[in-house]
């Protein structure tokens, strides 16, 4: 068993494995349960349409996860990027790569502020993004009031609905970023030392790597993940309103924690999360398919992000039962002296 | 290492550490770095700003009276949060506890015609219940409890909507206990004795006040109070010296479904309905008030009293900034910006406190 740290051999740890599975088998028995409808042309693309912006929402939170902390803000700003957007379309004329880049930077931007508050007051992360979420979400307003913006960019919007190979633009634009953040935790330098300054800060240190430097790259890096939802929501929906981002919140999380990100940080699984927004939409499509109450699908979801995280502590005591006297690296870890940047100091390791 | 790594927290003038380190403290903080001293001149002159731009700010019946229960709800879910904070945890479902514990007064009322003390005890009971499943997860498995109550917060929502549509005709129940009302409406003035009558304070400050006192004698002078306090500031410390940390994990939970009990059944009481959207508004402010009051995330350390000031200083804002008619938008603006002030202050307090004290 690889140390859990370990994310180059992580396609074919335990979690990930489980959530392909159940993927799959979700997959096959919607398909069967709507006598092949899910599976009609129409059908699946409306469903990796609507995947795209729930995967990269839970990868921007991942990344902040990673270094064991949190981004509240990121539904808020997801809504702040997509009217600025359209503000820049609408109101200022732009041309649409334009403003779509301006709305991604503009994500980036904010998340450098919140790494750098972060940073500079010492102030643990989810007490500053709680107080930029409520900054963002009155600013969210003041773009457009609560009217909304309309008929921008045909072109934009022809493209948010356009497919390439039997595929929706905007999830292939999904899976490009999730194959980019996947690159960049696993090659490259900067990546590593972010996951190192998540998983034991104070071993970062030693070790020569700044783990300001990581905190405030994991808030850009989440920000502009934020400013990429933002432009894929403007462009699939044709109209956006101050009201975008509202419901993004909870699912930031759901999806990263079911796919087997912890919240002490040092480790990342872009399949998991990806796979577990997946598992999300596929309830949707149920509750659309079966007309079923609303509510259920929130009862379930919580239900499953509970049951998700059981299993995997189970699977941590069992794993660590069986390794005896095996090295550090794969039992839960030792109850770190919660630092004040981390975001929730654990007990696991004394329960 | 860990003593370096703490010191943030440790620092904070709280009742929270025993009593000789405490006497320590004392020495080493001066009285300019009390945060709760920093909060009430911070009161003073929120006050003193909106009352001279806004006369009306002074009028009893329509700002002084509902603002007190707004801040007496808003206090009792700051202490409903502040019960986890003790241990270093969370509680993201304060609201939905809220919701659920509101739910089943109404309907003890409603089925049973239960009269209102019995309504507000099954709703308290209620949200404490779920404080225990929540803590008795956390303690059992070891999982952080922002995962857990997350989730519970998720299963929730859908439950609350389920149960109000199952057993209501529609969001709300269509009646409430007697004497809800008079929580509602009526002010301790209304009450005489003779010529003497009470002051312009509605029925609802008491019920805040008497939780308020409950947490900080529990926390300060129990022994419960003290073993979670030292539970949250070190759980391995606390096991080894015989505390059964696990059961103070779900104790401290349970207390803070108590409380959002109680809060939603202020609430309702102040709104005049038991309805399925009570509580959404609950989560924000749970956190300002205790982390403003200056507790910190990392446990082992409260404030009651600086939690109160907390909501009192959030709700003077609020409702100055709604007086001189500042849209949504703005209001959010300016209290997240006051609140990163607020936070930056403290911490530049905390820098320049610590570097007069006496290093150990």
């Amino acid at each position: 068993m690889s140390a859990p740290r370990f994310i180059g051999g992580s396609v074919v740890r335990a979690p990930e494995f489980t959530l392909v599975c159940l993927a799959a088998a979700g997959f096959v028995g919607m398909t069967v349960a709507t006598h092949g409808n899910m599976v009609s042309g129409g059908t699946l693309e409306v469903f990796f349409r609507f995947l795209a912006v729930p995967i990269v929402i839970g990868l921007s939170q991942m990344v902040v996860l990673a270094i064991g902390q949190m981004n509240l803000s990121v539904g808020v700003l997801t809504g702040y990027c997509a009217m600025v957007t359209a503000w820049f379309m609408v109101a200022q004329g732009w041309a649409w790569p334009l403003a779509v880049l301006a709305g991604i930077l503009l994500g980036g931007l904010v998340g450098a502020v919140n790494g750098l508050l972060v940073v500079v007051t010492r102030i643990n992360a989810f007490i500053v993004t709680l107080a930029t979420m409520t900054i963002i979400d009155g600013l969210r307003y003041k773009v457009h009031g609560p009217d909304t913006f309309q008929n921008y960019s045909p072109q934009l919007q022809r493209i948010g609905r356009g497919n390439l190979l039997g595929l929706p633009n905007v999830f292939l634009v999904a899976v490009v970023v999730a194959v980019a953040i996947w690159f960049f935790f696993a090659r490259t330098v900067a990546g590593r030392h972010l996951l190192a300054s998540g998983g034991s800060p104070f071993s970062a240190r030693l070790s020569g790597v700044s783990n300001d430097r990581s905190i405030v790259l994991a808030h850009i890096i989440s920000g502009l993940l934020a400013g990429v939802a933002a432009v894929l929501t403007v462009a699939l929906s044709g109209n956006v309103n101050a009201s975008v981002g509202d419901d993004l919140l909870l699912p930031s999380f759901a999806a990263p924690i079911i796919g087997g990100v912890a919240l002490a940080g040092g480790v990342v699984s872009v399949l998991g999360t990806c796979l577990a927004a997946f598992l999300v939409r596929l309830v949707d499509v149920a509750q659309a398919q079966f007309g079923i109450n609303q509510r259920w699908v929130d009862l379930i979801v919580g239900a499953v992000v509970l049951g998700a995280v059981l299993i995997g502590a189970v699977r941590q005591k069992l794993a660590a039962r069986s390794a005896g006297a095996a090295p550090p690296g794969s039992s839960p870890p030792e109850p770190r002296p919660p630092t004040p940047d981390t975001s929730v100091p654990a007990l696991e390791g004394a329960a | 290492m860990i003593d370096q790594t703490r010191s943030a927290p440790d620092v904070v003038a709280d009742p929270a550490p025993p009593p000789d380190e405490a006497a320590r403290r004392a020495t080493r903080i001066p009285l300019w770095a009390n945060p709760r001293i920093g909060l009430t001149i911070v009161l003073i002159l929120l006050v003193a700003f909106f009352s001279t731009v806004r006369p009306s700010f002074l009028n009893t019946q329509l700002t002084l009276v509902p603002m007190q229960a707004d801040i007496s709800v808003y206090a009792v879910v700051g202490l409903a949060q502040l019960a986890v904070l003790s241990m270093g945890h969370m509680n993201m479902a304060v609201g939905r506890m809220a919701a659920m514990g509101a739910f089943a007064s109404g309907l003890v009322y409603d089925r049973l015609g239960a009269p209102m003390w019995v309504d507000l005890v099954v709703g308290m009971l209620v949200g404490g219940l779920l404080g225990a499943l929540a803590g008795l997860v956390i303690a059992r498995t070891g999982v952080n409890s922002f995962v857990v109550t997350l989730a519970l917060d998720f299963a929730l929502v859908g439950l609350v909507s389920l149960l109000y549509s199952r057993f209501t005709d529609g969001v709300a129940f269509p009646k409430l206990a007697p004497g809800m009302s008079n929580l509602r409406y009526d002010t301790m003035s209304d009450y005489c004795m003779g010529n003497l009558c009470g002051p312009p304070v509605p029925l609802v400050v008491p019920f805040a006040v008497v939780a308020a006192i409950a947490v900080g004698v529990l926390f300060r002078w129990s022994r419960l109070g003290r073993e979670i306090l030292m539970t949250g500031a070190n759980a391995k410390a606390a096991e080894l010296s015989g505390i059964p940390t696990r059961r103070r994990v779900i104790q401290a939970h349970a207390l803070s479904g108590l409380l959002a009990g109680l809060a939603g059944f202020l609430l309702a009481a102040n709104s005049g309905a038991f309805s399925a959207s009570l509580g959404d508004q609950f989560l924000l402010p749970s956190f300002l008030a205790p982390v403003l009051g200056g507790t910190l995330l990392v446990g082992g350390a409260v404030s009651v009293l600086g939690t109160v000031l907390g909501a009192t200083i959030t709700q003077v804002i609020y409702k100055g900034l709604n007086l001189l008619q500042f849209g949504v938008d703005q209001l959010k603006l300016y209290i997240g910006l006051v609140l990163l002030a607020a936070l930056s202050l403290d911490r530049l307090r905390h820098v320049l406190a610590e570097r007069r004290g006496v290093q150990a």
